[in-house]
């Protein structure tokens, strides 16, 4: 088993002024080579900065504390991070709204120019030539899209350019971020479509970032819930969808919408806490259907169930 | 005698052959019309729960538009709460607009970030001939009614999350008990489970006070919770005006095929992991 990601203890916080803000506390995760793995939950979750921490795309402002592996290269060892060689040519980012991650003021041909000018020191000509090329695997037609801008592209459209740009360094590792969240819902299916035959064709590894499970299930084989910066459960999205395990998880997958169930979503009252809420025990028991009395002093730790799952749940220990 | 533009009708929304869009300027001032929506023709009697759904571009958010009243059609009869609404004059077009509450896209970008919460939810009652105490009762019924603590009164929205600010703004559509409720996009930023809550949200409040509802939205699963009747929109034209079960079961424009086909696909890929 060869890991794409591992993660160890790994924090990331943001310095503000009232101190640091801790958007992901002590996750740790293993993700194989080859695999579609997806963090899921509700904004502010933290599922976008791990996502970031990951791609090695975090603001100068974070702090990070704990361990991260990408590829095999240590990337972040306590406070120092050093994606130097890693960050583009062996992780890659498609984040989530396609409109604003490509330059207006370029042209696709350009942009791909200017990507593998930087990454792989490509000429023009060479550039253009793959540039062809990798729009076709996103079933683009490169004489319709090079020429353009993005803003005469449609929102689809403008999603697999997005795609084949990022993919276009060689990097085998991808995070993307919510790419289906602005876009209709047909279109949607039509992008996870994308992302599952490029997984079959390149062997890439996947890691997609959504609150949607239903669709983050139609693509990826394992994934972590997280609720305010922690992982609360992990395991294959049959499990996660199937028999949830975790209070949280099930609360999400009730509340999945299912056409032609007209009974109206299950709801659960509350919201999550807002992240550098600091306060003792397990941050879901508020929300929580079946609270014990340790919940609000103890927060609970990973605990190991049958069929590789974890829960960080006090009903299981 | 009745007032300009009244016509006694049982419909909240009647939009007879409405042709609307946008003007451009293309060059040495010439204007082009660019018709958003073609010749639509839709009715929505008092008390029903309307879906309006179509793909981005397709003229939703146009169509309402043109019921609020700030968007006037190219031709075509458009009859709200049985006024012809284009045809009073401007400065009575607020008898017709004060009944309706709207719920606009996106909440981070639809609150004045220079307002209070007590400012922003009393703002429709600014009209109204109550005194400052009763409006200020009605703006407290209204946040008890999305379920929001009254110490939110004096928040500004960048102290809020993205659910609280949509509360705000069903608050701030609701408080001067509208008979119309136009809600556009009204979950679709917003996490899964807050989706579910303004879902039920909305439609105890739609119970509670009667009223009508026009929910415009992509989404079809979601628009099947809050409306009994789906209008299907594709390029600006209703190729689709049915019951939801008569929809789900024998869809029979490409439009609706297509949109239960892509949800269908994404759970049988889900249920097949």
């Amino acid at each position: 088993m060869v890991l794409a990601v591992v993660s160890r203890g790994l924090s990331v916080g943001y310095e503000e002024p009232e101190g640091v803000v801790w958007a992901v506390r002590s996750v740790s995760l293993e993700v194989e080579e080859g695999e579609a793995f997806c963090l899921a939950g509700e904004s502010g979750c933290g599922k976008s900065t791990l996502g970031s921490a990951i791609a090695g795309i975090l603001p100068p402002h974070a702090v990070t504390r704990g361990e991260l592996r990408v590829g095999g290269r240590l990337v972040i060892d306590g406070g120092r991070r050093d994606f130097e060689g890693v960050r583009g040519r062996v992780v890659t980012y498609v984040p989530q709204n396609p409109g604003s991650s490509l330059s207006p003021y370029l042209t696709i041909g350009e942009q791909f120019y200017y990507v593998l000018k930087s990454t792989r020191g490509l000429r023009r000509g060479e550039a253009l030539a793959e540039a062809r090329e990798h729009l076709r695997r996103v079933e683009l037609d490169p004489s319709a899209v090079l020429e353009r801008y993005p803003h005469e592209l449609s929102g689809g459209m403008q999603q697999r350019a997005a795609i084949a740009l990022a993919l276009s360094t060689g990097a085998r590792i991808l995070v993307a971020d919510e790419p289906t969240s602005a876009l209709d819902a047909h279109l949607r299916f039509q992008v996870v479509e994308l992302l599952r035959r490029l997984r079959r064709e390149g062997g890439l590894t996947l890691i997609f970032i959504s609150h949607d499970l239903l669709l983050a299930s139609a693509l990826c084989e394992r994934g972590a819930i997280m609720y305010a910066g922690r992982v609360v459960e992990v395991g294959s999205m049959r499990d996660l969808m199937g028999r949830p395990a975790h209070p949280y998880t099930r609360m999400l997958v009730d509340a999945i919408p299912r056409l032609g169930d007209r009974r109206p979503p299950k709801s659960y009252p509350g919201e999550p806490p807002r992240p550098g809420e600091e306060r003792p025990g397990c941050p879901f028991r508020d929300r929580c259907p079946s609270p014990l009395s340790r919940c609000a002093v103890e927060e609970p730790p990973s605990i190991p169930l049958d069929g590789g799952r974890n829960v960080a749940c006090w009903l299981y220990a | 005698m009745s007032l300009a533009g009244s016509t006694p009708n049982r419909s909240a929304v009647e939009l007879v052959d409405v042709t609307a869009g946008y003007w451009t300027a293309d060059g040495f001032a010439l204007r082009r019309f660019h018709p958003v929506l073609k010749g639509v023709s839709v009715t929505v009697r008092r008390g029903e729960r309307v879906a309006i759904v179509g793909e981005s571009g397709s003229g939703k958010t146009t169509l309402l538009r043109v019921v609020l009243g700030v968007l006037q059609p190219a031709s075509g009869r458009v009859v709200v709460m049985g006024r012809e609404i284009y045809r009073l004059p401007r400065r009575l077009r607020w008898t017709v607009t004060s009944r309706i509450g709207y719920v606009p896209q996106d909440p981070a970008r639809s609150l004045n970030p220079r307002l209070k919460v007590r400012d922003i939810v009393m703002e429709p009652l600014e009209r109204s001939d109550l005194t400052e105490r009763e409006k200020m009762e009605r703006v407290r019924d209204a946040l008890r009614m999305v379920q929001l603590h009254e110490s939110v009164l004096d928040y500004y929205p960048a102290q809020l999350s993205g659910g609280m600010m949509q509360r705000v703004l069903i608050a701030r559509a609701v408080v001067h008990e509208p008979e119309l409720l136009l809600l556009d996009e009204p979950t679709s930023a917003l996490d899964v489970s807050i989706q579910a809550q303004v879902i039920n949200l909305l439609n105890s409040i739609q119970r509670k006070l009667g009223c009508t509802m026009v929910v415009v939205t992509h989404d079809l699963p979601v628009a099947q919770y809050l409306a009994d009747r789906a209008v299907l929109l594709h390029r600006g034209a209703v190729v689709e005006d049915v019951p939801f079960e008569e929809l789900v079961r024998s869809p029979k424009s490409e439009l609706a095929k297509l949109l239960i086909r892509s949800f269908s696909l994404v759970t049988s890929s889900a249920n097949g992991r």
